[in-house]
């Protein structure tokens, strides 16, 4: 896929039934009374864009921003900033094939299982 | 009796507690660990280039830029060094603006240009690709600079986007909008407000806020922060989605 491919029109499920759990900050923040205004991963994101920038050649900036702004105002509409930066990302680097979606899935679940046993 | 009752009986002060996590895992804090794990395995960046990068965003702030700001304003020749080299100025507020994190940079911070407002010009920055902001001065950009809302309208219609900002510039007020990029940013020096005679380095810095170096309002005595923009419920709120 070419950097200014679209890619709007690729489906993730994975990111799909994310998106369907309603698992973003405002709500989980006020179900248990925090009152931080960015979820506690937001720098890391932060931290995984700039080394992305960084490299320059996965992703290029240019690239990662012109899909996020597309995927924020097309498909993950109802995402909250930046939850919608980190899905959008995701999406962005999946659909360049640079991650695979299957791969992803596992991933998330033995993250999963290894945060919630500790 | 809750916790907030406890907090809130007359005669008991509040106790200070940590601040109360979020007791469950959330997708998304999965996702971004998930993602970041297979971008190090594929090579996309080391862990400690993450490292780096995710204490440098948790470091900045706009305090620099205040900083810088409050000094060229008490100190004429310091406002020279200001216009005629930022960089060189930065430094002296403690940025090394051309190697920010210490050990590289996240993109190209090749030149800063500081723009001068005047009684009759009126700067104001925008990134209208992207999101290029001077974080080792500002901080990380506000949600609203990143959205193509304020990047394609403040260029086109910058006096009437500026009103939405609550910055309403007189008709004689030259505006003029400075589109960053890679390779080059921006930082606004607002006019010193009056009222302020006499006050301290200190105190200047304090009514320098992050909006203010944008350009989308101007500094007032007794405003030291940029107040959350106001949010109304929906007139028709739209049903379940």
């Amino acid at each position: 896929m070419a950097d200014h491919d679209d890619v709007t029109a690729v489906r993730i499920r994975t990111l799909e039934n994310i998106v369907g759990r309603g698992q973003s900050w405002p709500r989980m923040a006020q179900k248990y009374g925090v009152a931080n205004p960015v979820p506690p991963w937001k720098s890391s994101l932060d931290g995984i864009c700039d080394a992305l920038d960084h490299e320059g050649v996965t992703l290029p900036l240019l690239t990662r921003r012109s899909d996020e702004d597309r995927l924020v105002h097309e498909v993950y509409v109802t995402l909250p900033y930046p939850e919608n930066q980190l899905v959008a990302l995701t999406h962005s680097l999946v659909a360049r094939n640079v991650i695979d979606e299957d791969t992803l899935a596992r991933r998330m679940r033995e993250v999963r299982a290894r945060l919630e046993g500790a | 009796m809750t916790h907030d009752e406890t907090a809130n009986t007359p005669h008991h002060a509040p106790e200070r507690h940590a601040a109360p996590m979020v007791e469950e895992v959330t997708d998304f804090e999965v996702l971004e660990i998930a993602l970041r794990e297979l971008a190090i395995e594929k090579g996309l960046f080391t862990a400690e280039d993450h490292r780096h990068y995710t204490e440098f965003v948790e470091q900045i702030g706009p305090a620099p830029g205040s900083r810088l700001v409050a000094k060229a304003w008490v100190d004429p020749d310091f406002k020279q060094l200001v216009l005629r080299d930022a960089i060189a100025a930065s430094r002296e507020v403690g940025i090394d603006w051309l190697h920010p994190t210490g050990f590289g940079t996240p993109s190209d911070f090749t030149a800063l240009e500081v723009l001068e407002n005047t009684p009759t010009l009126h700067h104001v920055i925008v990134c209208t690709l992207c999101s290029c902001y001077p974080r080792p001065l500002l901080g990380n950009s506000p949600e609203w600079y990143r959205t193509p809302n304020y990047r394609r309208r403040i260029v086109r219609w910058p006096r009437q986007v500026l009103g939405e900002f609550g910055l309403f510039l007189p008709d004689d007020v030259e505006i003029r909008v400075e589109d960053s990029n890679s390779k080059r940013r921006f930082l606004v020096l607002p006019v010193r407000p009056a009222g302020t005679d006499g006050w301290t380095e200190d105190q200047l810095a304090e009514i320098v806020t992050r909006d203010c170096m944008i350009g989308v309002a101007l500094p007032k005595p007794g405003v030291t922060t940029n107040a959350p923009r106001p949010t109304h419920p929906a007139v028709r709120p739209a049903g379940a989605y």
